[in-house]
Parts: structure tokens; sequence; C-alpha cells
């Protein structure tokens, strides 16, 4: 789910950009800085809407770098457990496949595909049901249920399952085709 | 991790800072990233340079599973579901799945029948009615 959030941010800055841009100066690297940024405790930082406040400066003993507690409103990305979306199939093999929901990557495991439904290997590697009426290839759309996250350093990874009430297949790009 | 493993959207447990946080729907966030996207176009010649990895799959994706293109429309939309007392959370699992039926609707979120609000399934239908028009009108 996208939120819009107020987070807090340090920001260093050397002397040389203090002057009549400072505040412009503090607003480009705190972009540079943060967007496009993941943490496992706010997800992913996809853009700064605008700058709360800019507090005092504290000069630091020693290096003359000043820190400015900055709080900023942006759009961040995070995904949940027991979450329900749609995401598009990026990727098909025997394991399962992977989908993307934004910038988060999501695998549904064989074993979270509905059993009627079976893999096919081929040039195009897809699941179908035995009828052959719905099938999972690339760039498929799915609703998924996220069941588990994985947080490291800069990314968060999900595990999802289709193996539920209203959720799988919402359009086939096969199917126009 | 142990805040990683009570953590539940089903039941609405995503923590006290995300329950409290402004919620988006997608067509919001198109919305928002598209008009960032205008901003940074008319500073820079080459914008797909300027913007992150992150920001550009979230706009392919928005764009992509927005249901409401119209921005006024994106703004009936919240403005119907808040009137069921429904968090922010919910409000916006509604509006990005449009569920057609109300045994869907509870299937994609469970908490609507757990938290003893007078959400009955008749409140729901309406709700489910309510967007459908805007949908078709938009």
């Amino acid at each position: 789910m996208f939120f819009h959030i107020v987070l807090e941010r340090n920001m260093q800055l050397h002397p040389r950009h203090f002057g009549r841009d400072l505040r412009e100066k503090l607003v480009s690297k705190l972009m540079k800085d943060v967007e496009g940024t993941c943490s496992g405790r706010h997800g992913f930082i996809v853009a700064i809407t605008g700058i709360e406040s800019v507090g005092k400066g504290l000069i630091r003993d020693g290096t003359g770098f000043v820190t400015f507690p900055v709080k900023y409103q942006c759009v961040v990305f995070r995904p949940f457990k027991g979450e329900i979306l749609e995401a598009v199939v990026t990727m098909v093999n025997k394991m399962g496949f992977f989908a993307e929901a934004g910038p988060v990557q999501i695998f549904v495991s064989n074993h979270l595909i509905p059993d009627d439904m079976e893999f096919q290997s081929g040039d195009v590697p897809n699941y179908t049901t035995s009828d052959g009426s719905v099938k999972i290839q690339k760039e498929s759309e799915v609703r998924l249920k996220i069941i588990g996250t994985r947080v490291d350093a800069t990314e968060i990874f999900c595990i999802g399952t289709i193996k539920d009430d209203f959720l799988g297949v919402i359009s086939d790009p096969g199917a126009n085709a | 991790m142990s805040l990683e493993e009570e953590e539940n959207a089903a039941e609405l447990k995503i923590g006290d800072e995300f329950l409290k946080a402004k919620c988006l729907m997608n067509s919001e966030v198109s919305l928002i990233l598209e008009h960032k996207y205008e901003q940074i176009q008319q500073m820079s010649d080459d914008p797909s340079n300027q913007v992150s990895q992150v920001f550009e799959k979230s706009l392919q994706y928005v764009k992509r599973f927005s249901r409401y293109k119209n921005p006024d429309a994106v703004r009936q939309v919240r403005e119907i579901l808040s009137r069921y007392q429904l968090a922010e959370f919910e409000l916006c699992v509604l509006g990005n799945l449009c569920p057609e039926t109300v045994e869907e609707a509870i299937a994609m979120v469970p908490s609507i029948k757990n938290r003893g609000r007078m959400l009955d399934e008749e409140a729901i239908e309406k709700m489910l009615n309510d967007l459908s028009l805007i949908k078709k009108f938009e």
C-alpha cells in the first residue's frame, strides 16, 4: 500500500553551501539521498512531496559541517503481510512465478498456485488450468495476497499466494492475442 | 523483528505509525507522481535520468492499476468511502481493488467485518454500488 507520511532526517551540509539558497541545497540533497531508498520500517521512499520544517542547524565539533533536522512529507510504498494487491507477472518457472507491484518483488511458489493449474514449459512458460481457460504467464495481471515479507538493507521481498477466494488472474495478455 | 511477526493487514495490524498515516489509493498516487514527473521534465531535458528506479516502477504500476483516471472521480471515491467509518487502509484497499460483491469485499478486507462497526452487509452493498456508479459515469 502507498502511504503519505512525514519522516525526519538529519542532513549534514558543508559550509560552502551556506548562503541565500541554503534551503534549496538542503532540499535537493535530501531528494538525492532518500528518494528511491528502502527501509524495513517505512518501506520504499517513492517521492518527496513537501518539506514540513527545517530545524536549527548544529555545528559538528571539529568538522564545520552543520546538521539540520529536516521533516519532510513523502509517498512511501510499504507491503504488509495479509495485504491483498494487484501485481504484474515478470517471470514464470517450474518453482512458481515472480510478480511486481511497484518497487516490490513478490514470489508465488507453485504450492501456492491452485492445484488445478499445471506448469507448461516452452517459449512462454506458464501455468494453465486443465481446460485451458485460465493462464498465468509473463505480463499477466494477478491479484495476490502477501503472506510473508523479508527485509534486507536495501530491499523488501515478499512471498505471496493466489490460492484463496477472489485471488488469481485478472487479465491475461494472451487472451487478446 | 517482533513487530514483523505480529503484522497482519487482514486484521488491520499494520503498526500504529501506518494506521494513523494517510493511505493513498493507486489513483491518487498516480496523480501525485505524474504531477511530480511533469515538474522534473520541465526542469531537465532527460527526466528518466533524474528519477529513481523506485519512482519509475511505482509510476508504471499505479498508471496500470488505477481504477479511476479522472481527478474528480478519485476525490469522489474517497469521499464516498469515508462515509463508512473505514480505516484509511481499508478505504484504500477497497478503492484499489473495487470488489463487486459483498462477499468479495469481505475477502479483500476481512477487518471490515470484525471491528464492531455498524457495517452490515446492506451497508457494504450500498457502498459498492456507489463505487461502481462513479466508475460508470467517469
